[in-house]
């Protein structure tokens, strides 16, 4: 579904990202994992379009969409949460899913999408009509993630879904993302957390200083345990 | 004027090489006003009359660029009311160094024994430039705690302010009528005298311990304020220097033109002298020498034009608003294309101390 | 009774005007943080399109109107385009001062192409009546001008709170990046804002035309300087501040000149910005802003 090969990205001097490909096929769960400052959101921005690559090649369903805007992507059908969830805040929770589904143009559609995403979060439905800065964390990770999947995307771009959260709720965000899975969604998962996004992905990217270090099934993580200790740690 | 000289070069003092670093500054500061030594020299032994009038002219607008740049330049914040200090200067000095006989024509009614009074040039030239920093101080603290924005509004409202109080206090500034018979005691040496010395401390300042902290905190504010960087009082220090240096080129003008009004220093003087320091480029002393140099020859050109000239036999009508719309032109293809203007980060001497190791590799 | 009556709804419409004029740069600062200066130009164009029309035969006063504000729309447009578009990213000095330089150009093109001098406009002439109610005598204009703006602005509210495009321009004005990862597409939501922005200038520019009748080069420049001020006063960027800003502007003029003997009427103008100026040093942010510190990062 994903290719991306040779991706580099620059911020002036500074590589951020060297040489990077991955890919994501139809239904996987990819998880790229890395220490902070490996290049995993500039790999997230470069795929979205907020920032331009160098060079590289972006490939989603066969289509090279390396020189598409930010918006024409979406509209493609790759959607991304940002890190730090970036809801809006001074907007209310209705919103917020109002505007993920800014593109669509089937209003009974969304409806019914809010009305699920509501029934599954009743923690939003409570607030539904309240400013989404009064939210806490979590709520406003969920709200992120439901925002993400009211356009109907076709793959998603998870960047640091735990950040700043309590390990209880961290719990919760992956086994929802597990369950998004599940239903058959394609996902691209960027951690620090490395446990929670070994639980449910089909295979595993691990970057350090904008390069790729180390490709394959999460069991290989496993078996090579110096290499997980040393990018990942415990 | 040599206090505030002192005042700022004992700010590298606390730097490791003291004397290096201020030596280094004011060399810059003369090589960078030898440019405009050589055009006033040469304007003073060869042009006809009517040239050295201009030269006069565009010699107030570069003491008045030069003021605005070490507001604009190290702060960062637009300044659109500059011209109210330059209009403060000139007032000051025409209201207290013209000849009794004339106040009795123009201002017989002047409060506070004004129109009974007539000091020296000089004295009066210093009375007029506390009166500007009066003012200064005070608009100062208020635009120094606002933010860049609503700074720039202040700095305009201030700018109202005073033309209004110009226009509307008919006894003591003579209203929209032009004010006359001041002394004509400035002539181009003076000119040019003063012309390097505000040059020579618009670099002193930008190079001082202040004026590097002032740019650090414009860059980056939070970075600043965490190494203990008193931003505000810097910009406020910064907004009375650059009042100070236009309030001088007022004063100047006033005793070379021997007639002030206040339209002079409204937004007309706003809009030639920013896209001046806009197009040299605000970030150096170099870039306010190098735009008023261009855009003075420029705009002398285009008013040619402008008054209607005649091109092989045809008459052009005239053409108001052609000036404006080239000034405005510049200002903005520069921010467009070139926001740095002209002469980008560096200095001239900076420049030319980097050609020179160049070619000597 | 009367008098005071008639001084209130003086403020009142004074305030509504600088009101309109103040949510139309409000609306492009939030989104984009452009201090558009020459938002009095696109008030400019907006008269002079109703001063060419008229001279070229148009006689009808509505078709007059909607061409005012059809031609401040286009204008802010097409200024956005031409001028803003390349400093869109750039920091808000570089676009305030485009900003600057746009107003000297387009002032000096009025004066190039059409006249230094004010031009004669009567087409719009007819809103400006006395209507009596019993014994008061109010000024038609001045009482279409509050409810046209009571109006405008409740349309402007709906709008920014039920269309998705509003809701993405309200959003926008927080964080662009994640309205773009909404699919939105940039370019339409600062047209969008810009027509806005335009449009509440154009309708400025109608009642302008009639109380004055006539057009001049800088007709919109000294309008803008008070709004700015009046947004500076309610808070800068906020919406609510900017109409609060305005109708607290009206306040203080019309009390000012209701305050000062007539000999010293010419300073109403000068002490009016004294007023905001001692206002902003107990109230940096203003009136409605907040204290936004700089990094905040919502976490």
């Amino acid at each position: 579904m994903l290719s991306v090969d040779n991706l580099v990205v620059r911020y002036g001097a500074v590589s951020a990202v060297r040489d990077l490909s991955l890919k994501v096929g139809r239904g996987e769960l990819v998880a790229l994992l890395g220490p902070n400052g490996a290049g995993k959101s500039s790999t997230i921005n470069a795929l979205t379009g907020l920032v331009t690559p160098a060079s590289g090649r972006i490939v989603l369903d066969g289509q090279d969409i390396s020189r598409v805007r930010t918006e024409d992507r979406i509209r493609a059908g790759l959607t991304s949460t940002p890190e730090g969830r970036h809801i809006f805040a001074n907007l209310t929770v209705g919103e917020n899913l109002r505007l993920g589904a800014a593109i669509r143009r089937d209003p009974k559609g969304v409806h019914q999408d809010i009305e699920r995403f509501l029934a599954l979060f009743p923690v939003l439905s409570e607030r539904y009509g309240q400013a989404a800065g009064t939210l806490s964390g979590g709520e406003q990770q969920m709200l992120a993630i439901a925002r993400s999947l009211m356009s109907r995307p076709k793959l998603l771009l998870l960047d640091e879904p735990s950040l700043g959260l309590a390990p209880k709720i961290v719990v919760q965000i992956f086994d929802f993302i597990g369950e998004l899975k599940a239903e058959g969604l394609t996902l691209l998962v960027v951690e620090q957390n490395a446990r929670q996004a070994l639980r449910f992905a089909d295979r595993v990217y691990v970057v350090s200083a904008g390069t790729l270090r180390h490709s394959g099934p999460p069991s290989s993580l496993a078996d090579e345990h110096g290499l997980f200790n040393l990018y990942i740690g415990g | 004027m040599s206090q505030a000289i002192e005042e700022t070069a004992s700010a590298p003092a606390a730097v490791a090489q003291p004397r290096a670093a201020l030596t280094r500054s004011l060399i810059g500061g003369l090589v960078t006003s030898l440019p405009v030594l050589v055009v006033g020299l040469l304007i003073l032994n060869f042009a006809p009359t009517y040239y050295t009038y201009l030269a006069l002219g565009a010699f107030v607008n570069l003491i008045v660029v030069v003021g605005l740049q070490v507001f604009m330049g190290n702060s960062n914040i637009a300044n659109l009311g500059h011209s109210a200090f330059v209009g403060l200067g000139a007032y000051g000095v025409a209201i207290l160094s013209t000849p009794l006989a004339m106040k009795k024509l123009s201002i017989p009614h002047a409060p506070f024994g004004f129109a009974t009074l007539q000091l020296d040039p000089v004295s009066s030239a210093l009375i007029a430039l506390i009166a500007v920093g009066i003012v200064a101080a005070v608009s100062g603290k208020v635009i120094s705690r606002l933010s860049g924005v609503a700074a720039t509004i202040v700095s305009l409202a201030l700018l109202i302010i005073v033309h209004s109080v110009f226009l509307n206090w008919t006894d003591l500034f003579k209203g929209n009528q032009a004010f006359f018979g001041i002394p004509k005691v400035v002539g181009l040496p003076w000119m040019m005298v003063f012309s390097v010395v505000v040059i020579v401390l618009a670099r002193l300042f930008k190079d001082s311990r202040w004026g590097l902290q002032l740019r650090a905190s414009a860059q980056s504010p939070q970075a600043s304020a965490a190494l203990g960087i008193d931003a505000k009082k810097l910009r406020l220090m910064s907004w009375v220097l650059s009042a100070l240096i236009c309030g001088l080129a007022g004063i100047l003008y006033a005793y070379f033109a021997g007639t002030i009004s206040p339209k002079l220093f409204y937004f007309q003087m706003i809009f030639n002298t920013l896209a001046m320091l806009i197009l040299g480029g605000m970030a150096t002393v170099t870039g306010a020498v190098t735009g008023v140099i261009v855009l003075s020859v420029g705009l002398e050109f285009i008013r040619s034009i402008e008054s209607g000239v005649t091109i092989a036999g045809i008459q052009l009508p005239q053409l108001l608003g052609l000036s404006g719309v080239a000034l405005g032109v510049v200002i903005v293809l520069c921010m467009a294309f070139r926001p740095s203007g002209i002469s980008g980060r560096y200095e001239l001497d900076e420049l030319l101390s980097r050609f020179f190791r160049r070619n000597a590799k | 009774m009367d008098y005071a009556l008639q001084q209130l709804l003086n403020a009142l419409a004074f305030g509504a005007e600088y009101s309109l004029v103040a949510l139309g740069l409000a609306v492009v600062f939030s989104i984009m943080g452009l201090v558009n200066f020459a938002h009095g130009e696109i008030i400019g164009v907006s008269a002079y399109s109703v001063f060419l029309a008229a001279a070229l035969g148009m006689t009808s006063p509505i078709v007059a109107v909607l061409l005012a504000v059809a031609a401040a729309a286009l204008a802010a447009i097409a200024f956005e385009r031409v001028a803003f578009r390349p400093v869109r990213y750039a920091p808000t000095t570089t676009g305030l001062l485009t900003a600057f330089g746009v107003s000297i150009v387009v002032q000096n093109l009025f004066m190039l192409l059409i006249s230094p001098k004010p031009q004669s406009v009567s087409i719009l002439n007819g809103l400006n009546q006395m209507w009596f109610f019993g014994p008061f005598a109010v000024s038609s204009l001045q009482v279409m001008e509050l409810i046209v703006s009571g109006l405008t602005i409740l349309a402007l509210v709906l709008f920014l709170n039920r269309s998705t495009l509003g809701l993405a321009i309200r959003a926008a004005s927080r964080d662009f990046a994640t309205v773009r990862l909404m699919g939105i597409k940039a370019n339409r939501v600062i047209a969008t804002a810009f027509a806005i922005s335009g449009a509440l200038a154009g309708i400025a520019a109608v009642f302008i035309i009639a109380r004055r009748g006539s057009v001049s080069p800088d007709l919109g420049f000294s309008l803008v300087l008070k709004a700015f001020v009046a947004c500076v006063i309610g808070g800068f960027g906020s919406l609510a501040g900017a109409a609060a800003g305005g109708m607290l502007l009206g306040f203080i003029e019309v009390g000012l000149l209701v305050a000062l003997p007539q000999e010293y009427g010419g300073f109403k103008d000068a002490l009016t910005y004294v007023i905001i100026v001692a206002l902003l040093v107990y109230r940096p942010e203003g009136l409605l802003g907040q204290r936004v510190e700089l990094g905040d990062k919502e976490i």
